[in-house]
């Protein structure tokens, strides 16, 4: 009887449980906007960390360290997909060796530069209430030899998935909600060749 | 072209309004009016967003404004192609700006359909998967719905009706215990003849099931459009146009006037369990 009344009650509980948390309101737009930023502020840190990882200026052991702190943007599962003009079968690379790879080109002057344009989409939510959006941004690429002559030129456009999700610390006793962001995977696709 | 020139100096932007991501002093005239999402398609489709891409709150005056956006809906279709250029647009824009048309995310009747590469008993083929987005626990998630492979189709011949005629079992065959049931198996071209007439092939299941024979097996994906029955009386295809220009990104490759009746049969290929 014990054990009768012991599973009435869980489930009770587990039920209203769900129900509270699926339940959880809808974002207001003006939260939207503030988890945009956040969003759009991850983003940057990881054109910022492109931009040096590429640089031959940049000492192998500080690229290094660039590469680890890229990587900690992104979810472990993270993948990134990478097509061109010429060769329009995806590609997949893992966050690291994608980065490990832009890393080593064979040039002597790289030049990466980012347009001003971002467009960051509406946030849907997955199956298990996660928020999901992707951010728009579009690159330059630019490849010099040793006489500073331009070999190689392009213009990517960078699809990356932002997953969104409410979550709780406790700070000094008291449980504080905060809104966890993290990058996905990522989509790059060539727009222009020269 | 020149209507399309004038909206694309309508998103010339001054590089202050926004929170720069990046230093390239050029004109983006180009990034800004490409559709660059198929989100973006639908905001734009509704006049949800401004020329600058921001989304406009339900509250603001702007917020699927008539004016506004039968401005913006030219812009969404491929001018190069005349089907998509010339009077029949016109009137699906009247048509949407009159009758209040918008497009929703999940409103269902759209499709995307998936362009791959497959390899079937060791040589390439194509197979196009048609994806439909399902609501689910706490949101949604995009589903298989269809798939169409040619060599699947090909097995299920519609037919002559007169040759489809010649083959049933009669009614008293139960009281013979089916012993003509042999007939069914006689040709293998025509076994599907004996079934209701409301069926189908169900080629999802003869997906999977190649698949879980290891017959066939996935290689890439070549290209993803976009099927939408939402708009009354109208159907669209909208397909990405990678190239130069102001008319480029997610644009309206194909629209057909379509009854909603006529939309039913359509839309069996598409989602055949609805």
């Amino acid at each position: 009887m014990k054990k009768v009344l012991f599973a009435i009650a869980f489930a009770f509980f587990a039920l209203t449980g769900y129900q509270a948390f699926a339940q959880e309101p809808e974002l207001s737009p003006e939260r939207k906007q503030a988890i945009d930023s956040l969003a759009l502020e991850k983003v940057r840190d990881l054109s910022k960390y492109v931009k040096l990882i590429g640089s031959k200026n940049t000492p192998w052991s500080e690229a290094n360290r660039v590469i680890d702190r890229a990587e900690e943007l992104f979810a472990p599962d993270a993948e990134i997909g990478v097509s061109s003009l010429a060769k329009t079968k995806i590609e997949y690379y893992k966050v690291r060796q994608y980065l490990e790879r832009l890393m080593r080109l064979n040039y002597d002057r790289v030049e990466i530069d980012w347009y001003k344009i971002q467009y960051v989409s509406d946030l849907q939510r997955q199956p298990d209430g996660t928020y999901v959006g992707v951010i728009t941004i579009f690159q330059t690429f630019k490849g010099y030899d040793a006489e500073g002559r331009l070999i190689y030129q392009d213009t990517t456009k960078k699809d990356i998935t932002v997953y969104v999700k409410r979550k709780e610390t406790q700070i000094g006793g008291r449980l504080i909600g905060f809104w966890d962001v993290l990058l996905g995977d990522m989509r790059v696709k060539e727009t222009t060749k020269k | 072209m020149v209507p399309v020139l004038m909206l694309a100096l309508c998103f010339k932007v001054d590089a202050q309004v926004l929170n720069d991501l990046g230093n390239i002093e050029m004109d983006e005239r180009e990034l800004y009016t490409m559709t660059k999402q198929m989100g973006q398609f639908i905001n734009r489709f509704n006049y949800e967003e401004d020329q600058y891409g921001k989304k406009l709150n339900p509250n603001d005056p702007n917020f699927r404004n008539p004016k506004k956006r039968k401005d913006v809906l030219p812009l969404l279709f491929d001018l190069d192609n005349p089907r998509t250029a010339g009077a029949l647009r016109d009137f699906f824009v009247e048509d949407l700006i009159k009758n209040n048309q918008y497009m929703e995310f999940l409103g269902g009747n759209w499709y995307s359909e998936v362009s791959a590469k497959f390899k079937w008993k060791g040589q390439m083929v194509d197979i196009s998967m048609i994806l439909v987005l399902e609501k689910e626990g706490l949101g949604s998630k995009w589903v298989l719905s269809n798939v169409f492979f040619s060599e699947f189709q090909k097995y299920f011949p519609q037919g002559e009706l007169a040759e489809r005629e010649k083959h049933f079992l009669h009614p008293m065959s139960h009281e013979l215990d089916f012993m003509n049931i042999y007939k069914v198996f006689n040709d293998p071209e025509t076994v599907e003849y004996y079934a209701s007439t409301d069926y189908m092939p169900d080629y999802l299941t003869l997906f999977f099931y190649e698949i879980k024979q290891g017959n066939l097996k996935f290689d890439h994906v070549e290209s993803v459009k976009f099927h939408i029955f939402q708009i009354k009386n109208w159907y669209f295809e909208v397909s990405w146009f990678n190239r130069s220009g102001y008319n480029a990104g997610w644009l309206i490759s194909n629209l057909i006037y379509l009854k909603d009746e006529e939309k039913a049969a359509l839309l069996k290929l598409y989602q055949p369990k609805q």
